[in-house]
């Protein structure tokens, strides 16, 4: 940080322009691309044949898919986090972080609408949510707070880069012409005059205020499609916080590992610095608290009563078939975590990065853990169901549709660092000129 | 000498881990075939029908096995005596009712030999089951003695012309819900007394019936070798009445998307409105940036 003050302008919009990618770039792009693929293919047989495809039945309805709905959600809550909160707190070293957040934010969002798609197996009645939908039904909530937050991450991604687009436009020598002429599509009526300035500014921060309840809105209203349905390990009036914290967790824990990939893919070691790894180490350490408090709410106080249904689902989580899972997600999505970052040395960016992917990986499988075991023990008891109702494992289709969505999200995030600065060049210079002595 | 018992012991556990490792693959790989099963029904003494079942061991559990075609014979595999084929459904099973051609010989006949009959094919081999059932028949009734009312059943079977009372057999009396059947009595099961009639007292006085309060008593012997399964039901009005009260045209959270309640429209539409409200405000706000932007370019070029 103390080198970047040594930095001038141009060196700053040098290092921080749009990047080619290089070979490792092309490859991982295109093996993004190839799972996308794959994915693709398997959802063109789920069209074809049905939801038949697929592992899902009459109890366990919702599978892998609304797992993934249900992780993406959580991890676009990222945006508001850093980008909102951090804004109106005025917390000086958010800048190279904001833009990362929003990218993750609306390539999230993106993919959590698709994938409630794909779950409803006729993609084409879609429509009828919007023409016979019923306000009454938490589901019709969720599409209409989702689509409501793609809007506003959007609108914040966007206008927060506008001075960025200008720079790019300035740059079209060294980011080549298609490129400026995206750009000026873009955004080329940006001047940087005072009075769109001000514009600017005062919209950024109606968004991030708005941003923040509707957020809290789209995590609340995931949960209480959980929630509002009476059933074992579901049936909690805390729902809605411990959905909350859990989404600012793995959020914080995407971004950790987004801050290291693209300081490492781009070489931008003077802009986002082990101060940025450190204060978010200890953002993490607080949410993974936070978070792992909810879950000893959740798990301990029904296990404590032990009524016969709720038995039958925590036993199947703490010591039966779910076990492995159940721990692995405990320990390797919170306590590790923990006990890694809450020392300064844990605070370092390969350790942290190491933390952040376990909070990422153990996050996925929560969500996973939510939605099945859950679906398997209903209150009412199975009438004349076959055996294989009892379980659930996805089929490949599933698997191949979930993996490509998770591979869709990075690659949006991928495409969004090709075109834009993943750190604000204008933020950067502005704050840069301010620490500057007079 | 306590090497020699080490040795003994080992020798022990390795023979042990060995018989019952031995045992339980056996038990795994012997069972590994379809098995196929046969049961005779006969619904409210009228049409019977025979029940086909085929399932396989899969670990230590039987899991049903679908789409498998099994004929149905009545007394030998002969193709006159062929009652109906049916190919198994998802839950390993499959039905043949008594066709009407065969009414002659059921009602001419006290005993019968159904016989079930798999063919083979690439993965399964051919295989055969049969049931031998006496004719009978199940009798319900209530009794109302001193202001206590029971329920009495009795299972009949074919002797010449006559339908005789069998005694000891075990049934069920039971009242039909919604999930299954609740018992009349406090006991699961009843068994016929030496005239062939088995008596529960009801015991439920308030128990839900329709509109009228009628509930329906159920009888049935499940499983029995000798007669089958046998279920017959009667109504009475010992229930209470229920008038379903409907709400179907009230604003509620559970009607339709057209009534839903007063408070949550004002409250969703509300909150919906402030939002989109601001998004389309700083819509606007973006096409105010892109004007600023234009007229500074003209007054550039100016």
């Amino acid at each position: 940080m103390e080198k970047l003050k040594k930095f001038s302008p141009e060196k700053i919009t040098s290092d921080l322009l749009p990047q080619k990618f290089g070979r490792r770039g092309v490859i991982w792009t295109i093996v993004l691309i190839l799972i996308c693929g794959i994915g693709a293919f398997a959802y063109i047989r789920q069209l074809k044949y049905g939801l038949v495809v697929t592992n899902m039945g009459d109890y366990v309805s919702w599978g892998i898919y609304i797992s993934n709905f249900v992780f993406f959600v959580a991890i676009s809550l990222v945006g508001s986090l850093i980008t909102a909160i951090f804004r109106l707190a005025d917390v000086p070293w958010r800048t190279p972080l904001t833009r990362i957040s929003e990218m993750i934010a609306v390539s999230a969002i993106t993919f959590a609408s698709l994938i409630i798609i794909v779950d409803m197996g006729r993609p084409e009645r879609l429509l009828n949510l919007f023409l016979h939908g019923r306000i009454q039904s938490p589901i019709m909530w969720d599409v209409v707070v989702i689509s409501t937050y793609f809007c506003i991450s959007l609108l914040l991604l966007y206008i927060t880069l506008l001075p960025d687009i200008r720079i790019m436009i300035n740059a079209k020598d060294k980011l080549g012409k298609p490129f400026a002429k995206f750009y000026r599509w873009l955004g080329g009526y940006w001047k940087g005059t005072e009075g769109q300035e001000k514009i600017r500014n005062r919209s950024i921060t109606t968004l991030c205020i708005v941003i923040i309840p509707v957020a809290f809105c789209i995590h609340t209203v995931t949960s209480w499609l959980f929630a509002t349905t009476y059933r074992p390990g579901w049936d909690s009036t805390n729902f809605g916080a411990y959905f909350v914290s859990g989404a600012f967790l793995v959020g914080a824990g995407g971004v950790v590992v987004a801050m290291y990939v693209f300081r490492w893919a781009y070489k931008l070691e003077h802009y986002i610095t082990e101060r940025h790894f450190d204060k978010m180490g200890k953002i993490l350490v607080m949410l993974a608290l936070l978070y792992l408090y909810f879950n000893v709410n959740e798990y301990l106080v029904p296990a404590f009563k032990m009524k016969k249904p709720e038995e039958e689902h925590l036993t199947m989580l703490f010591s039966g078939e779910y076990a492995p899972l159940f721990w692995f997600a405990i320990f390797i999505g919170m306590i590790i975590p923990i006990l890694i970052v809450i020392f300064p040395k844990g605070r370092k960016p390969n350790a942290m990065f190491i933390a952040g992917v376990m909070v990422v990986i153990g996050a996925w499988f929560k969500r996973y853990l939510i939605v099945t075991p859950t679906l398997l023990h209903p209150f009412l008891p199975k009438y004349d169901a076959p055996a294989k109702f009892n379980h659930y494992f996805p089929s490949w289709e599933e698997w191949a549709i979930a993996m490509g969505s998770l591979a869709g999200v990075l690659l949006i995030i991928t495409i969004l660092a090709r075109l834009f600065p993943v750190i604000s060049i204008y933020k950067t210079i502005t704050d840069h000129e301010s620490e500057l002595p007079s | 000498m306590k090497a020699n018992y080490h040795h003994k012991l080992i020798i022990a556990i390795v023979f042990i881990t060995c018989f019952f490792t031995g045992r339980s693959y056996a038990q795994d790989s012997a069972a590994s075939t379809t098995v196929l099963g046969i049961r005779y029904f006969l619904p409210e003494n009228k049409v019977p029908y025979i029940e086909v079942s085929t399932k396989k061991k899969v670990g230590r559990v039987f899991e049903p096995v679908k789409g498998l075609p099994v004929s149905v014979y009545i007394t030998d595999t002969s193709a006159d005596n062929l009652l109906g084929s049916t190919k198994t459904s998802s839950n390993g099973t499959g039905r043949i009712a008594l066709p009407p051609s065969f009414k002659a010989a059921w009602d001419s006949l006290g005993e019968f030999t159904f016989v079930a009959s798999m063919p083979a094919n690439g993965k399964e081999e051919a295989q055969t089951a049969e049931i031998t059932v006496k004719k009978a028949i199940l009798v319900i009734d209530t009794v109302s003695e001193d202001g206590v009312r029971s329920v009495t059943a009795q299972l009949k079977e074919k002797v010449g012309q006559e339908w005789v009372a069998v005694k000891d057999i075990e049934m069920k009396l039971g009242i039909k819900r919604a999930l299954g059947n609740l018992s009349v009595g406090e006991d699961e099961t009843y068994t016929a007394d030496t005239t062939g009639l088995a008596i529960a007292e009801f015991k439920h006085d308030s128990m839900p019936g329709d509109a009228k309060g009628n509930i329906f008593l159920v009888a049935r012997v499940d499983d029995n070798d000798t007669y089958g399964n046998l279920v017959v039901e009667k109504t009475v009005p010992w229930g209470k009445a229920h008038q379903a009260e409907s709400h179907f045209w009230h604003r509620s959270l559970w009607s339709t998307g057209g009534r839903a309640p007063v408070w949550l429209l004002t409250i969703a539409l509300g909150i919906i409105i402030g939002v989109w409200g601001t998004i389309f405000y700083l819509i606007r706000q973006m096409f105010r940036i892109r004007k600023l932007g234009h007229e500074y370019e003209k007054d550039i070029a100016v």
